[in-house]
C-alpha cells in the first residue's frame, strides 16, 4: 500500500490554512467570485462557525439560481445485505450476526412495483461488498430489471473494475455512488478490517474508472464522524475538482452521510453536529454552485426540511434500509386491520426501519406524501422524474 | 396560422397580454402603423408575443402556469425529462397542454449528444403533438454549455425529420449561419450561462449574429432582469426566452408581466430607431466650416 495520498488530494496545507483562518478570511471567501480550495478551507474553518447564517444566505441564492425552487427525489433499494466486508462502523459488516438475504427475481419485481406505486422514478440499488450470493452478475441482472421500469437507475455497491463498470452502464445504470468513507489512509486501514475494500487506492480511483467506462455521473462523499471532518472535507473537495477536470462530461454529486447509531457498538471518533454539517453543505454549495448536493434519510426530518433548497438539491425519501422493506411494508399495511394490534405494531416498527436491522437507522421516517407536503410548504417542488429513459436508448 | 395571446387578469397582465403587437396605442406613429403586422415567424407559424417562457425550476405547477399566463407568451418550452405520464402531480406536460393559446416547444435538455437529442425530440413530438423542438445538448451537466458540434449534427437530422428546429447554441456567429444554412427556423444564442443571471455577457457576438441572420434570433439563457430583456430587443434580437429569472423571483407571475413589458418596450425602441451613440460632443461651430464655398 502507498504511504501517502497523491499530492492533489492533500489535505495538510489546506487543513492548516483552515484551522488558522480568521473571520476576515471567511468574509473574503464569501465575497469571492469563483471560490476555490483556498476559499473552501476558510468556509469550513472553525472561524466560519460564527458566520453560518451568512454562509446559508449565500448558499440559498446559489442553490435557487441553479436548481430553482425544486428538490429532486430518489429512493434507495437494498438488493442484498450479504457482505464480505469488514467495515467496523457498518450494520452489514460480515461479522454482525444478523439474518442475511437478497431479493430474488420476483421479490425484486415486487419491491420495484411498491416503489413505482409511490411515484418514484429515480432509484439507487444497493448491495454490500462482493459475495457469491450477491455478485457482479446479480447486480447487472438487477439493474436490467429496474431499468425496465424506472427512468433513472444508479448503483451503490462495491468498487469495480473498468470492464465491470462498462457492463453495468450497458445494462442501464447511469451512475454510481461510492464513498471513500475517510481519506485518511491510516484510519481507513484500521476501519476496514478485511476484504477487497481494504484497498484504499482501488476505491479512490473507482469514480474515475466508472466515468472512464461511460457512467454519466458519480456520487462521492465521506462518512462524517470517522475522521477529522475538516480534513476529510478538504480531500473530498479536491477529489471533486480532480474528477471534474479530468472528465468534462461527468456529473459529480456530493453526499453528506453522517455516522449515526448502527447495529453494533461502534463509537465514531469525531462529533459532527448539525451546525457543522450545515456549514460543510453550505461551503460546498458556495464553491460548487452547480453541483447536486445530496442528503439521505439518515438525518432527522427537521434538519432535512431546514436545509432543503438552501444547500441540498437532491434527497431520498420514504427510505427503507432493509432488504425487501418496501413490499413488506405494503403487504403489512394492507393486512393491518384496525383491530389487529400486533400487526399494526409491526407496521410501525418496520416503518421506522427497526425490525430487521438495516444498514443504518432511518431518522426521517415520513412517507413520500408527507415528505412532499413538507417540501411544498417550504415553497419547493419535489421532482420525481428528472431524467428520461429515452436518453439511454437500449 | 396565428395564435392570440392569453386572456390575463390584473393590470400588469392586461398590459403584457398585448405581446409584441404595436397597434393598440392611442397615438400610433404612421411608420409603425405601416408595420402593423409585427410578428415573429417560426416555420409556418406567426407569433405576436416575443417573450418565450421556460417551465423548469418553479416551486409548483400553479406558480409556473401563473407566470406563463402573466407573460402573455405564445411559446412555452418544457423538458421531455419533466413529462411524467405515470404521475400526474409530477407532470409538466399535462397542465400545459390544457392552455390552448400557447404552442409547446418540447426541449431535449438532459441529452449529452446528437443521438440522444434526436431520440428525445422524436418522443417529445409523439407525446406533445408539437412539431417544434428546442434542441438542447449540454454534455457537461454542471455549466450546461451547449455543444456546438453535436447540436449541428442533431439539427441536420431533425430538420430532415420535419421538425421546426430551434437550437440553443453558444453565441457564435459562424455556428449561427451554419445552423441557418441547414434549415433551423431560428437560432437561440445564449446571453450568458443558464441560470447565471449574468445578462448579455455575449452582447458583441449577439450583434454579429443579428446583423447576419436571416432567421429570428432568440436570446436564450442568462437574462436576470427585464432591463436586460429590453436591451436584447433594442440591439435587434427577435425574441427572448426567460425561465430562471421568473422561477427564482419572489413573485414569478409579476416578474413575468414585467418581462413582457420590457420585451415590448425594447421591441418598440428597436422599431422606433435609437439615436446614435457618440463619444464626443458635436461642436456648434463645425471645424470644417473653412471648407464651405471654396474650391
Amino acid at each position: 500500500m502507498k504511504k501517502n495520498n497523491p499530492e492533489w488530494l492533500g489535505p495538510d496545507k489546506w487543513l492548516q490554512l483552515s484551522n488558522n483562518a480568521d473571520e476576515t478570511r471567511v468574509k473574503a471567501a464569501l465575497s469571492t467570485v469563483s471560490p476555490g480550495i483556498k476559499e473552501f478551507a476558510a468556509l469550513v474553518s472553525p472561524a466560519a462557525a460564527n458566520l453560518v447564517e451568512q454562509l446559508a444566505q449565500r448558499a440559498q441564492v446559489l442553490t435557487r439560481k441553479h436548481f430553482g425552487r425544486t428538490i429532486s427525489l430518489y429512493v434507495p433499494l437494498y438488493l442484498s445485505n450479504f457482505c464480505s466486508g469488514g467495515c467496523v462502523y457498518c450494520g452489514f459488516s460480515s461479522d454482525r450476526r444478523q439474518p442475511r438475504r437478497k431479493l430474488g427475481t420476483e421479490e425484486l419485481k415486487a419491491e420495484i412495483s411498491a416503489l413505482k406505486r409511490k411515484g418514484f422514478e429515480d432509484v439507487l440499488l444497493l448491495t454490500g461488498e462482493r459475495t457469491p450470493a450477491a455478485d457482479f452478475n446479480y447486480l447487472v441482472k438487477s439493474v436490467k430489471t429496474a431499468a425496465e421500469v424506472f427512468h433513472n437507475v444508479t448503483v451503490e455497491a462495491f468498487a469495480m473494475t473498468s470492464e465491470e463498470y462498462e457492463k453495468l452502464a450497458g445494462a442501464g445504470c447511469t451512475g454510481i455512488t461510492i464513498y471513500q468513507e475517510t481519506y485518511d489512509r491510516k484510519l481507513y486501514s484500521k476501519l476496514h478490517r478485511w476484504g477487497e475494500k481494504r484497498n484504499y487506492d482501488f476505491r479512490l480511483e473507482a469514480p474515475a474508472r466508472a466515468l472512464q467506462a461511460g457512467m454519466r455521473n458519480v456520487g462521492i462523499g465521506v462518512l462524517l464522524g470517522l475522521h477529522d471532518p475538516r480534513s476529510d472535507a478538504i480531500c473530498l473537495f479536491q477529489h471533486v475538482v480532480q474528477l471534474r477536470k479530468k472528465f468534462w462530461k461527468a456529473g459529480v454529486l456530493v453526499s453528506f452521510p453522517r455516522i449515526c447509531a448502527q447495529y453494533g457498538d461502534f463509537k465514531p471518533g469525531y462529533e459532527v453536529d448539525d451546525r457543522l454539517l450545515a456549514q460543510f453543505i453550505f461551503a460546498f454549495r458556495i464553491c460548487f454552485p452547480d453541483m447536486p448536493l445530496v442528503l439521505s434519510t439518515r438525518e432527522r426530518a427537521e434538519f432535512r426540511d431546514g436545509i432543503a433548497g438552501i444547500g441540498v438539491s437532491r434527497m431520498s425519501a420514504a427510505s427503507r434500509t432493509t432488504v425487501g422493506g418496501y413490499y413488506h411494508e405494503a403487504r403489512l399495511r394492507k393486512d393491518a386491520t384496525p383491530g389487529h394490534a400486533g400487526l399494526r405494531k409491526e407496521v410501525t416498527a418496520r416503518s421506522a426501519g427497526n425490525l430487521e436491522k438495516g444498514q443504518f437507522d432511518v431518522n426521517d421516517t415520513r412517507d413520500a406524501k408527507t415528505f412532499c407536503s413538507a417540501m411544498r410548504r417550504r415553497g419547493l417542488e419535489p421532482v420525481f422524474k428528472n431524467w428520461e429513459s429515452v436518453f439511454r436508448g437500449r | 396560422m396565428k395564435f392570440s395571446p392569453l386572456p390575463v387578469e390584473g393590470e400588469l397582465g392586461a398590459m403584457s397580454c398585448i405581446g409584441g403587437e404595436l397597434i393598440v396605442y392611442s397615438h400610433p406613429q404612421p411608420s409603425i402603423i405601416a408595420r402593423m403586422k409585427d410578428v415573429i415567424k417560426l416555420g409556418k407559424f406567426e407569433f405576436k408575443s416575443r417573450l418565450l417562457v421556460g417551465t423548469g425550476k418553479f416551486s409548483d405547477v400553479a406558480t409556473m402556469l401563473s407566470a406563463v399566463k402573466a407573460a402573455g407568451t405564445q411559446l412555452v418550452t418544457v423538458a421531455l425529462r419533466r413529462f411524467n405520464r405515470e404521475q400526474k402531480s409530477d407532470d409538466l406536460l399535462g397542465p400545459l397542454l390544457k392552455l390552448k393559446s400557447i404552442k409547446l416547444i418540447p426541449n431535449t435538455s438532459g441529452a449529452i449528444n446528437a443521438k440522444e437529442a434526436v431520440r428525445a425530440a422524436m418522443l417529445g413530438r409523439e407525446l406533445s403533438g408539437s412539431q417544434f423542438v428546442k434542441l438542447e445538448i449540454h454534455p457537461n451537466p454542471h455549466h450546461l454549455m451547449p455543444d456546438p458540434i453535436e447540436t449541428y449534427g442533431a439539427a441536420k437530422i431533425l430538420v430532415k425529420e420535419g421538425f421546426i428546429v430551434l437550437p440553443y447554441m453558444p453565441a457564435d456567429p459562424v455556428l449561427a449561419k451554419r445552423l441557418e444554412d441547414i434549415g433551423c427556423a431560428a437560432v437561440m444564442p445564449l446571453g450568458s450561462a443558464i441560470g447565471s443571471g449574468h445578462g448579455l455577457a455575449t452582447r458583441e457576438m449577439l450583434r454579429l449574429i443579428i446583423e447576419n441572420s436571416n432567421v429570428p434570433v432568440i436570446v436564450d439563457a442568462g437574462l436576470r432582469s427585464p432591463s436586460e430583456a429590453a436591451a436584447a430587443m433594442e440591439i435587434g434580437c427577435d425574441a427572448v426566452l426567460i425561465n430562471s429569472a421568473l422561477a427564482a423571483a419572489e413573485k414569478p407571475a409579476e416578474m413575468a408581466a414585467a418581462f413582457a413589458l420590457a420585451v415590448r418596450a425594447g421591441r418598440k425602441a428597436r422599431l422606433a430607431g435609437l439615436m446614435e451613440k457618440s463619444d464626443v460632443a458635436v461642436a456648434s461651430s463645425p471645424l470644417t466650416s473653412f471648407l464651405a464655398g471654396k474650391k
